[in-house]
């Protein structure tokens, strides 16, 4: 019965396997966006672009953000990648060293791409890898009643933002100025909460080469005492060292901190979960006396393609159309991103008065995010979240951080 | 005829275990696998060194020992005194029947949810703080699982709550099997209710009891969801495990062959634990 | 040494004392998560927080139902955790048979190599098992997950059926044998009835395992119509933020046909108290 059971079921599954697709190819498109988007509006755009490319389907493989990485990463080795991929800028210097990705350069060669339509591309020793599509910035996030009661403006410097911090902070009611998730596990409020102070003032983690400069760095050294100052003032929520950045919007959305550096892809979110919240956005601080573009931190949906495609052609076809103005408008106007085709438009920008607010500070400011394309982009994170911690508990100085950092991670761009 | 009942289970693990594990250990005799685009080369034991005489290491040793030690000794006593409880004869069986699913409770739920539950529940913001402070027990809110000096003893809770009804489950299973006359002929020699325990009910359940033990060392030696979605390992290296330093060295610095490394000393450990059960096997065969 | 009504008395009021503050220790954390399961994802992280309030509502329980994936992910949790126990349980019966009843050359070295098997952590293991499955064709199939988690319950099962069995007498078996029956028939007829309480508890642990299993089976399946509910709650997990409320009630849904499951196999507990006593 057992058995019978166990081949039947096993007979389903080839049957299953063989009736698919005689004629058409079929290209494998993993990513976690779908999850992501509300149901059903990504299968329309790929619907969208069956219906211009005939003989070509796309079928979606979706996963949990979390894992996505390290499910590539096995595919890769197994020879079961998807065709196209979703990336991240902090994985894709790893799959690249796996020799998982197609050089998107050539595949744009191939096609007679003509590339100046795109915003950004991500290169690993000259050649294209991944293409962002739909970019999420991080500015800050205020809470107006609050700043209102205490009858302060949204701050632009480091200095007033501290005093706001601190005028906003009230323990006895668990209200804190700002918040910083500092957790091990998803290390990118080093990315998102610490390192954007510094590339918001014009500095740089990296020197001229691309190697770390860390060790020595006067513009770090500053930004990470002052972040020191904040903590050691008590206006930053509890629970820093274990927090991540989906605890942070909660804090902020239930009025326990007043400012938070946080994803424009939180709107829908914050608006959903709580209505009532009146709140603005604005640039991040700079350090006193920096009046250059500010750097802003951003997360990417990135494109790109597997090595061991068959399809090349077909699966360049795909992100052609997600990157053209039609696919990137539609695509970024769901995912309420900024788009990675310079004249596509998401109809955001024109109805939403914040929206407006965060396009006219990114088109003010430069994307920086120093992490994309880095070796091991999480781990180089994580070993800078580890001693910073211990500096902020006090068992390190400052000059010990940053050199204990500065060796960890030219071990790991060895 | 050993065999003949052995050889399903045999054939499966020959199948589908000896490849892989061959696998990981080769990888733990090369420079770099999977992520390197050069061939592999061959370092006979320098990853071993590296690993043992490295410090992070070893603080991942301590805090596993420890979290794996305090973790099988708390399951094994609330394991069996649950199990004592709803064996008493007192209650009727229907009371019974509703306590012990209320008991297995925390067994059926999938551990990242139960990490994020506890997550929820330890929140500085949480509901365990708000009863603490209301009922006085604690000055102020306290960060469970952000303080160096806390997080390893909340994450070591959590995995006592989570994985103690497995061990109800056997010795309720157990406790079915001593014979009533057993404890009839202590009774007319005039022993005690804990005389009875130790004399009767511990002895009875001591294959049971050992087995559970080994495997459940194994078993949280191997922990790794519900430490990583709880602290990531962290405060500051307080929680860091052997498991989650295995999948930081796998997954988030590239180096398989070190997390393979790795991979091997667990296995010894264990091993070196399994010995003591399969001798204690063979003393319960004489 | 049975003591006064007053003793009695006394007794039972600590027996219920002692069951009560258990209960609250393995129950008011589900409690919470019920709870969380009805409410705003606004007011789960509210303070000071409340178990029940203005934010009640069924909406959490409505969007995981009215989910088509995520009813298939219940049916595909429950047809392979009901095949996992199944065939764990019979392979184990007869493996910890063998152990506990046969002395023979390897059987030192075979406990170790079955117990040695379930020590390499499975993070590791990950890659080169994934490539194996992928190998022999199996990838993305019910098969695939049954044999992973025989592969991984099959070591507990057996140690603990060894156990079981090893507490039982011998002269039981050896009576059998005495009267004609061959080693199969003394299992089947006298050592597994005997042993039901065991082997349930073996059961209620292999499918536990297989229900919430996550790692391996997200690598072994590609396609959401072979996924099951463990991934329908990293699926709730976003990359910026999470579904707190879906994730619980997702929970609790999965874990209420567990518990039903497990009251009506609990009589296998007290059937084997009765056989248990007809031994001696």
């Amino acid at each position: 019965m057992k058995k019978l059971a166990l081949a039947l079921m096993i007979a389903l599954l080839l049957v299953a396997g063989g009736v698919m697709a005689q004629d058409d190819v079929v290209l494998e498109f993993q990513q976690w966006w779908e999850p992501e988007l509300p149901e059903g509006s990504f299968r329309a755009i790929l619907d969208d672009f069956e219906a211009q490319n005939p003989g070509i389907r796309v079928e979606t493989i979706s996963g949990p953000y979390l894992t996505t990485k390290d499910q590539i990463i096995a595919s890769a080795a197994t020879g079961t990648m998807a065709d196209v991929v979703g990336l991240d800028g902090a994985w894709v210097n790893v799959l690249w060293k796996q020799g998982a990705l197609a050089s998107l350069t050539q595949a744009m060669m191939d096609a007679e791409y003509d590339d100046s339509e795109l915003a950004a591309q991500i290169r690993l020793a000259g050649e294209t890898y991944m293409i962002p599509i739909a970019n999420f910035i991080y500015p800050v996030f205020v809470n107006l009643d609050m700043l209102e009661a205490a009858g302060i403006d949204p701050p632009t410097t480091r200095a007033e933002f501290a005093a706001a911090a601190m005028a906003l902070t009230d323990p006895d009611n668990n209200v804190y100025g700002w918040a910083q998730p500092l957790s091990l596990e998803q290390p990118n409020g080093i990315q998102n909460d610490t390192m954007s102070w510094l590339w918001a003032s014009g500095g740089s983690m990296l020197d001229d080469m691309g190697m770390p400069h860390l060790a020595g760095n006067e513009a770090l050294a500053g930004t990470l005492e002052y972040l020191k100052s904040l903590h050691d003032a008590g206006v930053v929520a509890p629970g820093s060292f274990a927090m991540k950045e989906n605890e942070k919007v909660e804090e902020f959305v239930n009025g326990r901190v007043a400012m938070i550096v946080n994803t424009l892809a939180h709107f829908t979110l914050i608006r959903e979960r709580n209505p009532d919240l009146n709140f603005d956005i604005t640039a991040l601080p700079a350090a006193e006396g920096y009046d250059g573009p500010r750097g802003l931190p951003y997360a990417s949906w990135g494109i790109g393609i597997s090595a061991n495609t068959e399809h090349k052609a077909e699966a360049w076809k795909l992100i052609d159309y997600l990157t053209s103005v039609e696919g990137n408008t539609k695509l970024t106007s769901i995912a309420n991103a900024f788009p990675g085709n310079v004249n596509a438009t998401p109809d955001f920008i024109q109805t939403d008065p914040l929206f407006e607010t965060a396009f006219a500070i990114f088109q003010e400011g430069y994307l920086a995010n120093e992490f994309t394309g880095l070796p091991a982009a999480e781990e180089l994170m994580r070993q800078m979240a580890e001693p910073f911690q211990y500096y902020l508990e006090g068992d390190i100085d400052l000059d010990e951080l940053l050199e204990i950092a500065q060796e960890e991670w030219e071990a790991i761009f060895e | 005829m050993p065999y003949a009942y052995l050889s399903p289970t045999l054939l499966l693990l020959a199948a589908l275990t000896v490849l892989p594990i061959a696998t990981v250990f080769l990888y733990s005799l090369v420079d770099n696998v999977i992520v390197n685009p050069n061939p592999p080369n061959f370092v006979g034991l320098d990853n071993y060194e590296e690993v043992l005489t490295n410090r992070k290491f070893r603080g991942a040793l301590g805090n596993t020992l420890y979290f794996a030690l305090v973790s099988v000794v708390a399951h094994f006593i609330i394991g069996l005194s649950f199990a004592l409880l709803l064996n008493s004869r007192l209650l009727s069986a229907n009371v019974k029947a509703l306590f012990r699913v209320i008991y297995i409770l925390p067994w059926v739920f999938t551990a990242s949810i139960i990490a994020i539950l506890w997550r929820l529940l330890m929140n500085p913001h949480g509901v365990i703080n708000f009863l603490l402070l209301e009922f006085g027990l604690i000055p102020e809110l306290m960060e469970w699982l952000s303080d160096r000096d806390l997080a390893l003893n909340a994450v070591t809770f959590i995995n006592i709550w989570s994985g103690y009804p497995f061990y109800l489950v056997s010795f309720l299973a157990g406790l079915q099997g001593i014979p009533d006359d057993l404890y009839e002929a202590g009774r007319v020699d005039g022993g005690n209710g804990w005389q009875l325990f130790r004399h009767i009910t511990l002895p009875q359940l001591k294959p049971i009891i050992i087995s559970l033990a080994l495997l459940d060392f194994i078993w949280t030696v191997h922990q790794f969801t519900l430490i990583w979605m709880t602290t990531g390992g962290g405060p500051m290296r307080s929680t860091e495990v052997l498991s989650t330093y295995t999948y930081k060295a796998a997954f988030s610095s590239h180096e398989y062959s070190i997390a393979s490394t790795i991979a091997m000393v667990i296995l010894a450990i264990c091993t070196f634990v399994a010995i003591f059960y399969v001798r204690s096997q063979r003393m319960a065969d004489e | 040494m049975i003591g006064s009504r007053r003793q009695i008395r006394l007794r039972k009021a600590l027996i219920w004392l002692a069951l009560i503050l258990g209960a609250c220790f393995a129950g008011l954390p589900v409690l919470w998560m019920v709870s969380s399961s009805f409410k705003s994802n606004l007011e789960i992280f509210a303070y000071p927080p409340a178990l029940i309030d203005s934010s009640f509502s069924f909406k959490a329980y409505q969007e995981v139902l009215g989910n088509p994936e995520s009813l298939r992910f219940f049916f595909n949790s429950y047809l392979v955790a009901i095949l996992v126990t199944i065939c764990t349980v019979l392979t184990s019966i007869l493996a910890g048979y063998s152990f506990s009843r046969y002395n023979f050359r390897f059987k030192k070295a075979l406990n170790l190599i079955i117990i040695g098997v379930q020590s390499v952590p499975p993070i590791t293991l990950m890659i080169p098992y994934f490539g194996l499955i992928v190998w022999l064709g199996i990838y993305n199939s019910y098969l695939a997950l049954v044999l992973t988690y025989m592969v991984f319950t099959l070591s507990y099962a057996i140690i603990m059926m060894t156990g079981y069995f090893n507490t039982l007498p011998r002269d039981l078996d050896e009576a059998v044998m005495i009267d004609g029956g061959g080693s199969f028939v003394t299992l089947w007829r006298i050592l597994v009835p005997i042993s039901l309480p065991g082997i349930v508890a073996v059961g209620v642990y292999t499918f536990m395992l297989a229900w919430n299993e996550f790692l391996f089976a997200l690598t072994l399946t590609r396609t959401n119509d072979m996924r099951t509910v463990p991934i329908g709650i990293h699926l709730l997990m976003g990359q910026h933020s999470f579904e707190w409320n879906q994730m619980m009630a997702l929970s609790v849904l999965g874990s209420l046909p567990v518990l039903i499951l497990f009251l009506l196999f609990q009589r296998y507990f007290i059937a084997g108290m009765s056989a248990g006593s007809i031994k001696g």
